[in-house]
Formats: structure tokens, C-alpha cells, sequence
């Protein structure tokens, strides 16, 4: 009894090993497929079959194995594939520069968009105004005694 | 004053439309488009593109192509993922030890490929010759690579001479082309 428990505990424990050998919570592969590009095929690695895709899969599924974190993954990719292997540009440095422009441009667009209708309004009311008798005032007064008389 | 601000727009979106336009008619008249395999293709003999590269037999240097100016160099593009590259593998180092005594230098690029599988290829397979990695396939792109392996020959010259070999040259349509070549480099 003692000998099958003693093997029962082994094996939980060798299960339980590799989860338990790492500081954090491991990434996964289905986590980074869709950030990974496949450099040969320019999809994803989740939408991709190529030779080149499968090696890269494998690689990451090393990493994780060995508890490397997200980032680490990452950085170890862009260093022997260069930065194109990232489907998003990182969010630092001239990088940056990806995430803001279009921001930039929706928003430069939207202040456009707003002066245009302020200015297309300022221009129309003077139209919404009643328009001029074009009587001269003596004729105005004459007509308005009449009126007066009328009512 | 509404006038003016109105003309200055529609000319910027005109200069606009304009850019883009001279930047699309550049593009298709200038681009890339085949690199320099396509104007080998036409017959010409362009400056073989030029590369700095790790090397992968090396754990920290790097290789230039420049370093390599007044030797025939072969160049060979392959991938530890490509099934083709492990056939012609054994073909190309037994024609490295065979033409090294006449100068002849030869070159794997490995292209888009993780270190540590390239470092293992070249163990397994027994290539002793130089090899650099192009991770990033920028240079593979700029030879105009439609996949590997492919094999360029460079002449003393720094030009690309002979057929680009498109396949493994244990086939074969190219084993001919293969000794044309490398005699090519050698010649000019």
C-alpha cells in the first residue's frame, strides 16, 4: 500500500511539475498565434500551414515549456525575424507612432468635420432672416398709420 | 477671406491626390518588383545586393558580402523547415570541398528561420562552409528569392553571373547549371 502510494504521489507530482515549476501563469499558444506573423506567408500564425509557420509554432511552444513569458517570446522573435514577425507594432518608441496617427488623423478629421458645419451654419442664418419690405421709412410710417386706422 | 481658405484646401487635397499619384507611378516604374534576379533574367550581370549578416557557425561575428570582394562566391539560400534544402545539402558541402582549393567561397543564407533549428541543420547535415542568418528575409528579397533553396554566383567582380537556380541543385535540370555557373564566377 505504502509502495502504490508512494508511486501515486510521484506521478501527481511529476504532472503537476511542469505547471507548478513557474513564477507566473505561462502564455499560451493560442495567446500569441495572432500576434506572430508567418514571415514566408504574411498571415498569422493561426491562419497559417507553411513549413515556416509550424517551426516558429514550435519554437513558442519550447519557450512556454520553459516558462518564458509573452514578452520574453516576443522579443526573442522580433530579435531573429526583426520586427516585421509582430502583426501590431509594439507600443513603444517610434512605434508609437502606428498607434497615434490614425487616432490623430479620426480626431484632426472630426475637428474638421465640426468647423465645417460651424462655418456652413454661420453662413446660412443671415439667409433665415425674414427678408426687407424695401419700403424707405416715410412709406413704412404711412403704411403702418393705415393699419393703425384699420384696426 | 471664405474664398481663399477654401482654395488653399482644395489645393492641398489636389497636391495630396498628386503625391500619391507620383509615389504609385514610382513605385511600378522603379520597385523592386524581381530584385536582382530579374535583371539576371534579362541577361544583365547587376552588383550582387549587398549584405552584413550573423553568422550562424559563429556565435557573436557577422559576415559582408564585401569581405568577400576578388573571390567567386557561391551563394546559397535555404531554411532548416525546407525539405528540398536537406536533399541538396550534402551535394553543395561535397562541392564546397571540391572547389575551395580554387577560391571559390560559399555562402548559406538561411533564410526566415529560428536560430537554434539553422544551428541544428547545419550540425545534422555536416556543412561546413560559411552561413548567416537573414531572419527578417530582407536580403533573400532583395536577390528576388521566390522560396528555397535558390543558389545566385557571384563573380570576383562582386556581379551576378550564370543562372539563378531556382531548386535543389541535386536535381537534375540544375546540376548543370550549377558547374555552369560556378565555372562563370570563376571565368570573369
Amino acid at each position: 500500500v505504502i509502495v502504490r502510494a508512494a508511486a501515486v504521489l510521484v506521478a501527481a507530482l511529476g504532472l503537476a511539475g511542469p505547471a507548478a515549476a513557474c513564477a507566473q501563469p505561462r502564455t499560451s499558444l493560442n495567446a500569441l498565434e495572432g500576434e506572430i506573423m508567418c514571415p514566408t506567408c504574411h498571415t498569422t500564425l493561426d491562419q497559417s500551414d507553411a513549413p515556416a509557420a509550424q517551426r516558429i509554432e514550435v519554437f513558442i511552444r519550447h519557450r512556454i515549456d520553459q516558462c518564458a513569458t509573452e514578452s520574453q517570446i516576443k522579443d526573442e522573435l522580433v530579435q531573429n525575424f526583426g520586427a516585421g514577425i509582430l502583426a501590431a507594432p509594439p507600443h513603444k518608441g517610434f512605434d508609437l507612432l502606428a498607434w497615434w496617427l490614425p487616432l490623430g488623423g479620426v480626431m484632426l478629421g472630426a475637428v474638421a468635420v465640426a468647423f465645417g458645419v460651424w462655418r456652413w451654419s454661420r453662413t446660412r442664418d443671415p439667409e433665415e432672416e425674414p427678408p426687407a419690405s424695401g419700403l424707405d421709412d416715410e412709406t413704412e410710417r404711412q403704411l403702418d398709420e393705415l393699419l393703425a386706422r384699420l384696426d | 477671406m471664405t474664398g481663399r481658405a477654401k482654395r488653399v484646401g482644395q489645393v492641398i487635397a489636389l497636391a495630396a491626390v498628386a503625391g500619391l499619384l507620383v509615389l504609385l507611378v514610382w513605385k511600378l516604374a522603379f520597385g523592386s518588383g524581381g530584385g536582382a534576379a530579374s535583371e539576371l533574367a534579362k541577361g544583365q550581370h547587376p552588383t550582387a545586393p549587398a549584405f552584413t549578416l550573423s553568422r550562424l557557425d559563429a556565435s557573436d561575428g557577422k559576415l559582408s558580402l564585401a569581405e568577400l570582394k576578388g573571390k567567386p562566391v557561391v551563394v546559397n539560400f535555404w531554411a532548416s523547415w525546407c525539405d528540398p534544402c536537406k536533399q541538396e545539402a550534402k551535394a553543395l558541402e561535397q562541392a564546397w570541398r571540391q572547389y575551395r582549393r580554387q577560391g571559390v567561397v560559399f555562402v548559406g543564407i538561411d533564410y526566415h528561420d529560428v536560430t537554434g533549428d539553422a544551428r541544428r541543420f547545419l550540425e545534422h547535415h555536416g556543412v561546413t562552409y560559411l552561413s548567416v542568418l537573414d531572419g527578417s528575409g530582407q536580403i533573400g528579397d532583395r536577390y528576388g528569392l521566390t522560396g528555397v533553396p535558390e543558389t545566385f554566383f557571384v563573380d570576383r567582380r562582386g556581379r551576378l553571373v550564370g543562372d539563378h537556380i531556382l531548386g535543389p541543385i541535386t536535381l537534375q535540370k540544375w546540376a548543370s547549371a550549377f558547374h555552369q555557373g560556378l565555372q562563370a564566377a570563376l571565368d570573369s
